[in-house]
């Protein structure tokens, strides 16, 4: 959403990401709705990631913009490579 | 859920929350493999809750990102327009599809994006000056 909003609608970057995630609340919620209808979300489960990930958030954001960005990014791609391998692979 | 796995679930949501706000990444490609991997939760029911996540956390960001006038609220809205459509699409097809499926399309998005960032992160990289 966020390279078709600078490109289509001359949004600046910080513009775009703050509006397309406006969006996402009502995207994401009616999604999560769809699924609560199935029994396929887990509210206590939710709760408590959504606890650490308020917290998390500013904490984390300043703390790792002191960082090397693009080891930083070498260290999460190969986690992600790995986890997801694992979830192929079980 | 034991105090230990309310703790470790609470740490988990930390990181989520730095990751996404750093990369501006979906918190759901480390939340979901966190509760299929560590507490054993379907792939229907992490994707679900994942979503549900989400929610609160947009708002967070939403009302930071206002108070610097940076939300365009009308346009914001039409993107809701086709993003509703598509959301209740994608979740009925998630939910039509068997859960090991899901579990291996999601896992090779994974392994997909996280490629896609070891490729940026090595660009990003300023090169060693021989002198």
């Amino acid at each position: 959403m966020v390279p078709l909003l600078v490109w289509l609608c001359d949004q600046g970057q910080h513009q775009a990401h703050a509006t397309s995630l406006a969006a996402i609340i009502a995207i994401a919620g009616v999604a999560a709705i769809v699924f609560a209808q199935d029994g396929s979300v887990d509210v206590r489960v939710g709760a408590t990631l959504a606890v650490g990930a308020l917290v998390g958030a500013p904490l984390g954001a300043r703390l790792l913009a002191k960082t090397d960005a693009g080891r930083v990014r070498i260290a999460f791609g190969v986690l992600q490579v790995i986890v997801g391998l694992v979830l192929v692979l079980q | 859920m034991s105090a230990e796995l309310i703790v470790i679930t609470i740490l988990a949501g930390v990181i989520v929350g730095a990751m996404s706000a750093f990369f501006g990444v979906g918190g759901g490609l480390l939340m979901v493999p966190f509760m299929v991997l560590a507490l054993g939760e379907t792939q229907h029911v992490a994707e679900g809750t994942s979503l549900l996540v989400i929610v609160p956390t947009a708002v967070a960001g939403v009302i930071a990102h206002n108070k610097r006038g940076f939300v365009d609220f009308r346009l914001a809205a039409w993107l809701v327009v086709g993003g509703v459509v598509g959301a209740v699409l994608g979740a009925r097809l998630a939910l039509g599809t068997a859960g090991p499926l899901l579990r291996t399309m999601f896992g090779v998005l994974v392994v997909v994006v996280g490629v896609r960032f070891v490729y940026q992160g090595l660009k990003a990289r300023p090169s060693i000056d021989p002198g």
